[in-house]
């Protein structure tokens, strides 16, 4: 009992830090790009400024719309925020949580609390009925359905590794692991599928105005004031979440994960730069790639 | 106006389908006239382009105000004239029996029916709007059956855009069918010119389009040159040669800047945009104003270029070369942008012939429409330059034509900068009272920009009718877009790069 009360306050504590930090990673991704382009681009505390914008704006709702509309927002929020409570390695290795004892969930609830958190989105957009609603729908699920596997697969790796599906005994045991053949090639499988996971360039391009070839900007079109502050805030926290997985679970080197996690925004910002949006069903084959990595690794291990 | 030829209405079609031989001369424009004023009816104009002679053939048929005001549609034969005669039938109420699709084209359905506002008589305050969809329908063109669902977009748009509705039917991702409703601020500029000297309508006409202001100006001085009979001194004409030539330049490189945008490759659309501000900043150097307004008159040109302005040209061109190259190259390195522009939006050469595209996304397609080649105006018969083509006709082929083009531009500046140095100062000859009508023509960035003046006793415009690059290659999109997937739309459309206040006019 008390272990559980301790863990619960831990997570808790957790997941609004990632929360409070979580505009700032998606500042810095924007500031990199803004460089690496030659523009001067805008301030790093700019996402802040945007939460607060929509957050004081009024909601507008078509009468046409069921709750789902008005809740997708919500549980997609909570469930982004349950998942960053029980992302590992933050508080928890400074607690010595496996000689403490504390479990904050395991991998397997962290992969589908985003999945509910996704497929309620997907109503939701799909709720008001609108053309652009319905085709975000559609492209979101196709990516997730490809997305889900290679998720699995790369939690997979570690529960073999860590014979325990509990995502703070993978972090524990993560220093023995540095540079082996499985642990580098789950890296790069786990980060091109973080790119997909969070809508980033080459897989869905975050700066488009471009409504016809939005996936998740697509099911947000119809949402106003604090709901789509709340879908933005759930997003960029989503971000942090993985980055903070792949710095703890993933990237193989020996420094304190806040600096990871900087370097993995640094990454993004460069890839997103680097690349182009590919044909939206040339999707299946960049993901393919990332299953194919993992599955050797998997075989390796 | 030489070589028109003065037909009956019930033989335009047949004259006009027998003097195209198959889309060997392509039409040009097809238009409308009020001539009450001078006792007779209405007017049809058709002009078709003879390239090996280096001449437009009119053809002109006599309507009267009286009669049923219709004719035979020509679109059944000549493709190319769908959109010509549904504006004919907008502003002036002259029906094309026989039209595949004779919806209103320039004015919406919040127009009363009978109005037409380029007939001489029209009431404007006589016709207030009306609500659309009540008194008139608006029908758009779209598919039906099991799966096909509709998708609108516009006109309003997310970028800060002109205006411009597309309706998409859907098969999935697939683009079965795409509607565009376009022309939606319409500004009434031929209207308004009415009863203008030319002098007086050049503001206008310099304003018609952001991007072309040098053709429009050009073709517009060139239709009052012929009517007046003057023969521009050889210095304007190489000053207009050249300014044609650097919004040209400007024109590419933004193009080639923007077309990335469609697939989000930001280092392209930073490194294209950039270069073109470049390129505007010389124009304002040049012109006094970004755009190149107020350099091109009638007679001639109402500036000089001076030999630190002509150093200056030198040492900018030298910088936008080397960026379109790194540009060119950043292309041909990133597999992944070939992969998007590679087969993306195919226009059959069939398909440009048909539709009398203009320009780059003729060229594209391999039909070598190029009015620089085409027609003795400016400088152009003395320039070497090459018309450069491309097969496949996708967004890759529209991307290299400019790419292409652009070098092809530079050669011509540079040897225009040459006949520069040649000590002339007459800029300008004057004009007086000028009667009677002709055309103007000239290649715009997009392609060929064609002007039709009809002056009257006074020296005043009695008619102008402007034909923009864009008007015949807009109608080529929906025909590109087909069987491609939705999201590759912005590419598609981007690569044609079609403008919408063009048609707007």
């Amino acid at each position: 009992m008390v272990y559980m009360v301790q863990s619960l306050g831990v997570g808790l504590v957790q997941a609004l830090l990632l929360l409070v930090f979580a505009p700032f990673i998606v500042g810095l991704i924007n500031k990199t790009k803004a460089i690496l382009q030659k523009r001067q681009g805008a301030s790093v505390l700019q996402e802040y400024f945007d939460l607060w914008k929509w957050w004081r704006k009024p909601v507008i709702v078509t009468p046409y719309t069921s709750k789902i509309f008005i809740l997708a927002p919500a549980v997609y929020f909570g469930t982004t925020l349950m998942a960053a409570a029980m992302v590992p390695g933050l508080l928890v290795s400074g607690l010595q949580a496996g000689s403490a004892g504390l479990s904050l969930g395991d991998a397997f609830v962290f992969v589908y609390l985003l999945a509910l958190g996704r497929f309620f989105m997907t109503l939701g957009a799909m709720d008001s009925a609108t053309a652009f609603g319905g085709m975000g729908s559609s492209r979101e699920v196709y990516i997730s359905v490809l997305v889900e596997p290679a998720v699995m697969l790369a939690i997979l790796v570690n529960a073999m590794r860590y014979q325990s599906t509990t995502l703070t005994r993978m972090v524990i045991d993560f220093d023995t692991f540095y540079f082996t053949v499985p642990a580098v090639l789950t890296c790069v499988a786990f980060f091109l599928v973080m790119l997909a996971e969070n809508s980033r360039l080459p897989v869905d391009n975050p700066d488009t105005h471009l409504e016809l070839t939005m996936i998740h900007e697509c099911m947000t079109l119809e949402y106003s004031g604090r709901l789509l502050s709340l879908i933005h805030l759930g997003s960029m926290l989503k971000i942090l979440i993985f980055l903070v997985l792949f710095s703890t679970l993933y990237l193989p080197l020996a420094i304190p994960v806040a600096v990871k996690v900087l370097f993995g925004a640094l990454v993004i910002g460069v890839v997103e730069t680097l690349n182009n949006k590919m044909r939206l069903f040339k999707v299946r084959v960049y993901l393919a790639a990332a299953l194919i990595l993992l599955i050797v690794s998997l075989i390796a291990e | 106006m030489e070589n028109v030829k003065e037909i009956k209405v019930a033989d335009l079609r047949a004259e006009a389908g027998a003097l195209s031989e198959g889309g060997k001369h392509p039409l040009a424009a097809m238009f409308g006239r009020d001539e009450t004023a001078q006792g007779k009816g209405y007017a049809l104009y058709v002009v078709l382009e003879i390239p090996e002679e280096k001449r437009m053939q009119v053809l002109k048929a006599a309507v009267p105000v009286d009669g049923d005001l219709c004719y035979e549609s020509l679109t059944p034969i000549l493709p190319a004239a769908a959109w010509y005669e549904r504006e004919i039938q907008d502003m002036f109420g002259l029906v094309p029996v026989g039209h595949p699709d004779p919806r209103p084209l320039v004015l919406h359905e919040t127009f009363p029916k009978d109005f037409h506002p380029l007939r001489k008589q029209a009431d404007r305050a006589a016709s207030p709007r009306v609500k659309a969809g009540e008194e008139r329908e608006i029908r758009m063109s779209v598919a039906h059956g099991e799966g096909i669902y509709e998708v609108p977009v516009g006109p309003i748009h997310a970028g800060i855009i002109e205006p411009g509705h597309f309706r998409f039917s859907q098969a999935g991702e697939s683009m079965l069918q795409l509607d565009a409703k376009l022309f939606f601020t319409h500004r009434g500029l031929e209207k308004i010119m009415e009863g203008k000297t030319p002098q007086e309508a050049l503001p206008v006409v310099e304003r018609i389009c952001g991007a072309c202001s040098i053709a429009n100006t050009w073709s517009f001085c060139q239709a009052v040159e012929k009517i007046a009979g003057v023969t521009v001194p050889k210095r304007a004409q190489i000053i207009r040669t050249l300014l044609m030539e650097i919004e040209r330049i400007t024109n590419h490189i933004g193009d080639c800047g923007n077309i990335p945008a469609g697939v989000g490759f930001a280092p392209a659309i930073s490194l294209g945009g950039r270069t073109k501000e470049m390129m505007m900043r010389l124009q304002e150097r040049l012109a006094g104003n970004r755009f190149l307004r107020g350099v091109i008159v009638p007679g001639g040109v109402a500036m000089d270029i001076g030999a630190s302005l002509q150093q200056d040209i030198r040492e900018t061109l030298a910088k936008a070369e080397k960026n379109m190259a790194d540009l060119a190259k950043m292309f041909a390195e990133q597999e992944n942008f070939q992969n998007r522009i590679n087969t993306t939006g195919i226009v059959r050469h069939q398909t440009a012939v048909d539709l009398a595209m203009v320009g780059v996304g003729a060229r594209a397609s391999s039909f070598a429409h190029d009015s620089r080649r085409d027609f003795d105006y400016g400088c152009y018969p003395g320039l070497k330059f090459a018309v450069v083509t491309q097969k496949s006709g996708d967004v890759a082929a529209r991307l290299a034509v400019r790419i292409e083009e652009f070098q092809e531009s530079l050669r011509m500046v540079s040897q225009l900068l040459d006949m520069l140095a040649v000590d002339e100062t007459v800029l300008r000859v004057e004009i007086t009272k000028a009667v009677g009508e002709d055309w103007g023509i000239s290649e715009s960035a997009r392609g060929s920009n064609f002007h039709y003046v009809a002056l009257d006793s006074d020296g005043r415009i009695d008619r102008i009718f402007i034909r923009s690059a864009s008007y015949p290659n807009w109608p080529a999109l929906p025909i590109a877009v087909q069987g491609d997937i939705i999201p590759d739309f912005p590419l598609i459309n981007k690569s044609f790069e079609l403008c919408y206040a063009c048609l707007d006019r």
